[in-house]
């Protein structure tokens, strides 16, 4: 029997937060989705967790509509896009070298700290790219994910996810706060 | 009708290069992540939402363009960033309501 040839639809849409919080002990962050607009501050051992960011946001699967098979994606924090802020990072490298070939890079996150040991598959990074190539005139250029592991100093890097922030706010952020 | 009719019929100011494109549809909404969930290729994306992450979420689901209406200032970084990718930035003085009209007197729906 032939392998299915995948089409992927994004099915289980669930809007929500991404929640970004740090140590201001141990300068570690955390991440995680919240169906809810929290801005908790709490203490946890010596660490004092305090939220830096909370971007509204969503989480999906997808469904090959040849096969039903199911991807889980609740493993995707989100997806960030170069700055091009760090000249000699392998992230900004693969940029420049696919942007010849109209192929634009974003970077997959997972939550972390998991996703630091535990990164979503390359398997699953190559279904994501799959399904946004699917869904565009991929003659005129493409979309490929790659991990966050590229990233030459996550405290260092200015690349932005796609998210919302401010959304609850009249005034919109000149800036976006760095994350890390 | 292509991203140039548009530009023409509905008498919006284009702010980058007019990237020939069909367009397919519109799709409204001032959330990245809606956009991102719901936007398909082709679509023509309103929103009053100008900041450059508008330009890799118009690309990620590979809008036909992306037109920021209600007069918004649309900063230069934005618009570097647009031209950079081929993504085509138009732009109205319309509140959305009535540019969305007169988008479905044009003939354009959400597809």
């Amino acid at each position: 029997m032939a392998e299915c040839q995948h089409r992927w639809a994004m099915i289980n849409q669930q809007f929500g937060f991404t929640v970004f919080e740090k140590c201001s002990h141990c300068q570690s962050v955390r991440t995680y989705f919240s169906l809810h607009d929290t801005w908790d501050e709490y203490k946890e051992g010596q660490c004092h967790w305090a939220i830096v960011e909370n971007a509204q946001t969503f989480k999906f699967d997808l469904q090959c509509s040849n096969c039903g098979k199911v991807e889980k994606f609740d493993d995707l924090l989100g997806l960030l896009f170069c700055t091009s802020c760090i000249a000699d990072c392998e992230v900004e490298i693969i940029r420049r070298e696919c942007a010849k070939d109209r192929i634009f890079i974003l970077v997959a996150f997972g939550f972390l700290p998991e996703a630091e040991s535990q990164p979503i598959p390359e398997r699953k990074l190559q279904i994501l790219s799959d399904y946004f190539n699917q869904q565009r005139d991929t003659s005129r250029s493409r979309i490929k994910i790659i991990w966050f592991d590229k990233i030459k100093s996550l405290p260092l890097c200015r690349g932005e996810f796609i998210h919302d922030v401010g959304m609850f706010s009249l005034e919109a952020p000149e800036e976006r706060k760095p994350l890390f | 009708m292509n991203t140039k009719d548009l530009v023409e019929n509905a008498g919006l100011k284009a702010l980058t290069a007019v990237e020939p494109r069909d367009v397919s549809g519109v799709f409204v909404s001032d959330m990245l992540s809606d956009a991102m969930a719901g936007a398909k290729s082709g679509n023509l994306w309103i929103t009053v939402q100008t900041h450059k992450n508008i330009v890799p979420a118009a690309n990620l689901v590979d809008a036909s363009a992306v037109l920021i209406t209600s007069g918004k200032n649309v900063p230069q970084e934005t618009l570097d960033l647009a031209s950079q990718h081929g993504i085509t930035i138009l732009w109205t003085e319309l509140p959305t309501f009535e540019m969305i009209g007169k988008l479905y007197a044009l003939g354009l729906v959400t597809k």
